[in-house]
């Protein structure tokens, strides 16, 4: 994970990646707050949907983030990102509505063929061209939006692109039920009872819609994972960065990962594996029962992040289909140099193999904090 | 002598490989022997001279290039602003009258879908730097241009312009400048949006004013004086101008807040994201936008938006190029003197080269290439004048554009390669085309001809002593002087008949001012024909007869005769009678430069008178006042509601009128439209009116379905009383009628005046512009003038003396340049008329040896070449004030009304055209007794 600062003047707008981590662990009691007054993540809870798919002002860090692999018929392939973040302003008193948000959204395309990877970032304070619903998923920056028009059948669409240099229109249909990831609704990343997170997520959704690359407009079909994760937490300072997958099998499961990395090269107890199997039953391993070893290197021309230019992981029996996985980039250039945000990340569309070699899915990997520490960066 | 030099060409001449070595490379030999033996060799022994030529050619070069420089600077202001701190926009949305509602922000997006563009919507307010005392003039402190972005926001425009494959240019950001104290709000990025005093400055600004990040400063806002707190620079990069002084960023919300504009911007601009064919996106773009306007709004692009500023100051701008180009037209006289004196001079080696075989083609192309290297030389030093010219130019074209149109950044006028070749070309140019003649005569007149020392001067030619032509050009512009003005787009109007028939008189009285020359030269002697002139064996010839012979349509009945009283008179007045064409150019040109002088002085005089008038019938009331802030035609620093609802209120206030103006966009152009109360100027103002309207017209006025209208409105949009119109409006378009139309010196882009109470219904919009008071009897104006400034430091409050004073002196200002190209021209002038002198003289050296031989002495000669030059000058200024008159009554009833449509009184401004008279003929006899006294001295074997 190599969140990169690439210019001193940037820096202002790294703590809102930042928090998209999590945090250290506790056996203490979760408080109602966190010091600085926004909600933490309660064991429990009970969504509400439409609503709960809408924004929730009251926690301090929110986003909603898709990718996807795209096919045309002629059988090029494409894997592509749309990610809208919240962040909200400091609370000026615990007792009024917090109404100042700022906006970030992440596009991304990786052209497979052509190997040409194209990403564009957005960031608007909330107001006109930037906002989120808080009955209901709509969420835009920008041209850019993703909205759940109806609610009953959970489907989705969103429109983005990079630029003029490409545009994604799709629809997005849940095949799988919603899964909420975590124990009793809440997805603890550190020893800090409030660092934690209500991850919900929907693993599998059918594809559909035009892309439009330079002059060419090309219907596509393919596979989407969307996740929508609630939270007000920091990052520990013992930690450096995360890595994070999302696998979709071809036999209809998935696995979701997290590993926490910390400064002393080991890897956090937090960090988790989870299974959803095809009817949606999510169940999960801590860190010590899995493997997770980079493998290989990738160094960016843009930022000089040295990145792992592929992931071998190791599951536990009963956790999927292959013991052993391989995710293989679809193309080593899939970094996000950070224009805006100033923190520089790999988020990819993998090829996944088994031992034998054979292509058993596809997965969307994400790296952060490969070239300097996150938690330094929060000081 | 001859010998000697031909000692020194001829044999380099004959040596030369012409008819062994290729014919070209022969060719080029020679003339660069020629150039070097021939033209160098003069110029430096003449070096003065030589030096006085070129600087005659750079002042004229540095006149025009300066004015043009200048101009360019101005124009440059209008530059979107926004192009500093984004990108180029590709299109502008705008209110066609007030403001845009920013709830319309949310619609465009929608209008767009999902068309990758950034919508930037901006405000813009101005602010001044505090008033340093009550009673500054105004337009003497600077005015700052404030623009509200959202800051977040443009940070996209910003990263799009960057290709995802490519990474970021390192360069300074909004956000994270190190702050000089620990606690600046800087260093606290939400503090940053919610403080209502951060702002951004540029780097000239922080260095001016030795301001950092986290430091404050003082301005003037609407009435109120607040202090701005230092976030940042603003970010400059190479691919943008940098931002000018007076630039201030700030927060949108922050400027909204500050200027008491809550919820309102001024334009949004859209920039396409790159990527695709962006012509098509771009007419994409316009087509939605068109599409959901309704006519809500209307859509134009950067260009058009430059060009309607462009537009705005066309005229202005072009009457200060054609009075610029006097000064190069002047010059360009003085190089065919001194080419064609030069010509005459070296006559004996021309004669030497043609009968050693040397070609007339060789010899016309050596004395093209000596035109145009002076010309080079002239232009080089012209252009680096220039330069220094326009720096003093741009602020006082500046300051006019101020005063008139816009506010202006235009601080410096900067010198580019293309500008810098431009002014270089045009001396060459210049240079070459003054030496056409000249290198005909030297390359065509027969050698025996050339070899005849001292061979009699030459009349000038023909175009020179046409009095048919002379009277066909006065007749000429007759006929152009009553051709309609070109219509452009905007309402702009452009008197090219008037300019025609203004060249057509000045031409004219040029031809009238040598024949006057002539007339007056034979009136005095007596009427006896023909010159004295000596020639190398000492024999007195009959010179040139004049063409016409004595009984020509001007000749007079001699009543003195001056010549045979004193032989020094004899001896100036034979020198001119008749004219050399030297003399008749010399003439020529003074009377060009008197005539413009004198016909601007005509129209500056006229409409001083009127403004005099105006401002006496109008300005009546007690008390004016606005914002300190309002310094230029431009600024929207007003009174805010609160501030002028308890001025009006106060006890000794006897009625008031409080005035709302803002721009509003007819079909036909910008105008103002002005609220004003309809009962105060029934009862209290006096308004020039051309008819005056009833009082149901004023009662209809009240009601809104009346309007009134300034002259210069009637003939900008060709409307007159009677005709309707249809105001836009916030709350959509407004029908009223022309009741009446009034004069108004104030505003050439003319004005509609309604009453306030609905302009504010339509606006929705309270802040007052200006506010006129008229105090109740016994109450003394500068008490209450002294108690509002107290009560109100940001706000400028005249007495009616003082405001009189201030528009007289404002309208004196924007004046100040044409004085001083004038001035120029007629310098160049003058300084022509004493190398027109120099140059007689040195012609007739020969005759100075003979004059001293018989006995005079070096002052008779003096004084015989400065009434010699006096009787030129005199011609020139006759002819010069007479041409004036016509060209003052073209000014004033021709090009001023076609213009700016203003009606002015026609007014002699006698003083100080007898002060103009005054100066020619004391600059002409002075330079003549000078040139006389360096003449006298003059050895007869001198070359130069």
């Amino acid at each position: 994970m190599n969140i990169q600062h690439r210019t001193s003047n940037t820096c202002w707008l790294f703590p809102l990646l930042l928090f998209l981590v999590l945090p250290l662990a506790s056996s203490a009691a979760i408080p109602l707050t966190t010091s600085d007054g926004f909600a933490v993540p309660q064991p429990g809870r009970k969504f509400v949907f439409p609503r709960d798919h809408g924004s929730h002002p009251e926690f301090k860090i929110e986003w909603w983030y898709v990718t996807g692999h795209l096919f045309a018929k002629d059988g090029r392939r494409f894997g592509y990102q749309a990610t809208f973040f919240r962040r909200s302003a400091p609370r000026r008193a615990t007792n009024e509505p917090n109404t100042d948000q700022l906006y970030l959204a992440h596009m991304a395309l990786l052209d497979e063929r052509s190997g040409k990877f194209l990403h564009q970032e957005r960031i608007n304070r909330a107001g006109w061209d930037a906002g989120s619903a808080t009955n209901g998923l709509d969420v835009f920056n920008g041209p850019w939006r993703l909205t759940m028009p109806d609610p009953k059948s959970e489907t989705m669409t969103l429109a983005g692109g990079v630029r003029a240099e490409t545009a994604f229109s799709l629809t997005l249909k849940p095949t799988k039920p919603l899964v909420v990831f975590g124990i009793d609704a809440v997805s603890r990343k550190g020893a800090d009872p409030t660092a934690a997170s209500h991850y919900l997520t929907f693993t599998r959704l059918e594809t559909t819609g035009t892309l439009r690359l330079g002059a060419e407009t090309i219907a596509v079909t393919g596979l989407s994972w969307m996740d929508h994760e609630i939270s007000s937490s920091q990052l520990d300072g013992a930690q450096v960065g995360w890595d994070w997958t999302a696998v979709q099998f071809d036999d209809g499961t998935e696995l979701m990962i997290y590993v926490l990395r910390r400064k002393d090269g080991s890897i956090d107890r937090f960090s988790t594996l989870a299974h959803v199997d095809r009817e949606g039953r999510v169940k999960q391993v801590p860190a010590d029962q899995f493997g997770w070893k980079p493998a290989g290197q990738w160094k960016s021309p843009a930022t000089g992040g040295v990145y792992p230019a592929g992931i071998e992981i190791r599951v536990p029996e009963g956790y999927g289909p292959e013991r052993v996985l391989r995710l293989e980039p679809l193309a080593a250039a899939q970094e996000l140099t950070g224009d805006l945000g100033g923190i520089s990340y790999w988020e990819g569309a993998c090829r996944v193999r088994n031992t034998a070699g054979k292509v058993v899915g596809s997965a969307f990997l994400e790296l952060t904090g490969y070239s300097d520490g996150l938690a330094d960066r929060m000081r | 002598m001859p010998q000697d030099r031909l000692a020194c060409i001829g044999p380099s001449l004959t040596n030369h490989p012409t008819s062994s070595g290729p014919e070209n490379s022969g060719r080029g030999a020679i003339l660069w022997l020629l150039l070097r033996r021939f033209s160098l060799r003069h110029w430096k022994e003449a070096p003065w001279q030589s030096g006085l030529l070129v600087l005659i050619l750079a002042l004229g070069v540095a006149v025009y290039f300066s004015i043009r420089l200048a101009n360019r600077a101005v124009l440059a202001s209008f530059r979107n602003f926004t192009d500093l701190i984004t990108e180029q926009s590709d299109w502008i949305l705008k209110s066609p009258a007030g403001e845009l509602n920013d709830t319309i922000l949310p619609e465009l997006r929608r209008a767009l879908g999902s068309e990758p563009v950034h919508l930037v919507p901006i405000a813009e307010t101005t602010a001044t730097e505090p008033p340093s005392s009550p009673d500054e003039p105004i337009g003497q402190r600077r005015t700052y241009q404030i623009l509200g972005v959202d800051l977040i926001g443009i940070q996209n425009v910003r990263s799009a312009a960057k290709s995802s494959v490519t990474s970021a240019t390192a360069q300074r950001s909004w956000f994270n400048q190190s702050a000089a104290s620990p606690g600046s709000v800087t260093n606290r990025f939400w503090e940053l949006f919610n403080h209502p005093r951060a702002v951004f400055i540029s780097e000239a600004l922080a260095r001016e004013k030795a301001l950092q990040v986290g430091g404050s400063f003082a301005v003037l806002v609407n009435e109120a004086v607040i202090r701005l707190e230092v976030a940042g620079v603003i970010p400059e990069s190479p691919e943008r101008p940098a931002a000018p002084v007076s630039m201030l960023v700030m927060n949108l919300p922050a400027l909204q807040a500050l200027s008491g504009r809550a919820d309102r911007i001024d334009r949004v601009e859209f920039i396409l994201e790159p990527g695709g064919d962006l012509d098509a996106r771009r007419a994409d773009v316009k087509r939605l936008l068109d599409e959901a306007s309704q006519s809500r709004w209307r859509i134009e692009s950067p260009t058009q938006r430059r060009e309607s500023g462009e537009m705005m100051t066309r005229a202005f701008r072009l009457n200060l190029t054609i009075l610029s180009l006097i000064a190069l037209l002047v010059g360009l006289y003085l190089i065919f003197q001194a080419l064609d004196g030069a010509v005459i001079r070296r006559r004996d080696e021309i004669g030497i080269l043609r009968s050693l075989g040397v070609e007339e083609g060789l010899i016309r192309q050596a004395w093209l290439l000596e035109a145009a290297a002076l010309g080079l030389v002239g232009g080089i030093f012209g252009a680096a004048l220039g330069w220094v010219g326009a720096q003093v130019a741009v602020r006082v074209v500046g300051q006019t554009v101020n005063a008139l149109y816009h506010a202006t950044s235009a601080q410096s006028a900067a010198l580019t390669p293309s500008e810098l070749l431009l002014a270089v070309a045009l001396a060459v140019v210049a240079g070459v085309l003054a030496g056409l003649a000249p290198a005909q005569s030297a390359a065509t007149t027969p050698p025996a001809q050339l070899l005849v020392r001292g061979g009699l001067p030459a009349p000038g030619p023909w175009v020179l002593r046409s009095r048919s032509l002379a009277f066909a050009l006065a007749f000429i512009g007759v006929a152009l002087a009553l051709l309609p003005p070109l219509r452009f787009e905007g309402g702009i109007r452009f008197p090219l008949g008037g300019y025609g028939a203004a060249l057509c008189w000045i031409f004219s009285g040029g031809i009238f001012a040598g024949e006057l020359l002539h007339l007056v030269s034979r009136w005095l002697s007596g009427g006896k024909a023909g010159r004295v002139a000596l020639r190398l064996d000492g024999q007195p010839q009959r010179g040139w007869p004049h063409p016409e012979g004595s009984t020509g349509a001007f000749a007079l009945p001699s009543r003195f005769d001056l010549g045979s009283r004193s032989p020094l008179l004899r001896l100036a007045i034979s020198q001119v009678r008749p004219p050399t064409g030297r003399h008749r150019l010399a003439a020529a040109s003074l009377c060009c430069a008197v005539a413009m002088t004198a016909g601007m002085a005509i129209l500056v005089g006229s409409f001083s008178t009127t403004m005099r008038g105006w401002i006496e019938r109008t300005f009546e009331a007690d008390l004016y006042m606005s914002s300190a802030g309002a310094q230029s035609a431009s600024t929207d620093n007003r009174i805010s509601t609160t501030v002028w609802k308890k001025i009006v209120d106060r006890p000794d206030v006897l009625a008031a009128n409080v005035i709302q103006a803002g721009e509003i966009r007819l079909p036909g152009g910008p105008t103002m439209l002005v609220g004003a109360s309809m009962e105060f100027a029934q009862s209290h103002a006096h308004l020039a009116w051309q008819n005056q309207p009833s009082p149901e017209d004023f009662a209809a006025a009240v009601r809104g379905e009346v309007v009134f209208v300034s002259e210069s409105f009637t003939e900008r949009f060709q409307k007159k009383a009677g005709d309707t119109l249809e105001l836009p409006t916030p709350s959509g378009l407004k029908p009223v009628r022309i009741a009446a139309v009034f004069a108004d010196y104030g505003n050439e882009r003319g004005s509609i005046v309604t009453e306030r109470l609905r302009m504010t219904e339509w606006f929705d919009d309270e802040l007052a512009s200006s506010i006129i008071l008229k105090l109740k009897p016994g109450v003394e104006p500068d008490r209450v003038r002294s108690e509002l400034v107290g009560e109100n430091p940001g706000l400028s409050v005249f007495t009616n003396s003082h405001i009189r004073r201030e528009i007289l002196r404002i309208f004196r200002q924007t004046f100040s340049i044409t004085y001083a190209l004038e001035f120029i021209g007629v310098t160049v002038a003058v300084i022509g008329l004493a190398m027109t002198l120099a140059s007689l003289l040195l012609q007739r050296r020969n005759e100075l040896t003979t004059l001293r031989a018989l006995g005079m002495t070096h002052p008779e000669i003096a004084r015989a070449m400065a009434v010699e030059g006096l009787l030129t000058a005199s011609a020139g200024l006759a002819a010069g004030l007479v041409t004036s008159l016509a060209l003052g009554w073209l000014l004033i009833f021709v090009i001023n009304k076609q213009t700016f449509g203003w009606t002015l009184q026609a007014d002699l401004p006698l003083l100080e055209l007898a002060a103009l008279g005054a100066l020619v003929l004391a600059a002409g006899s002075g330079v003549g007794l000078l040139v006389g006294r360096w003449g006298a001295a003059l050895p007869a074997d001198r070359e130069e």
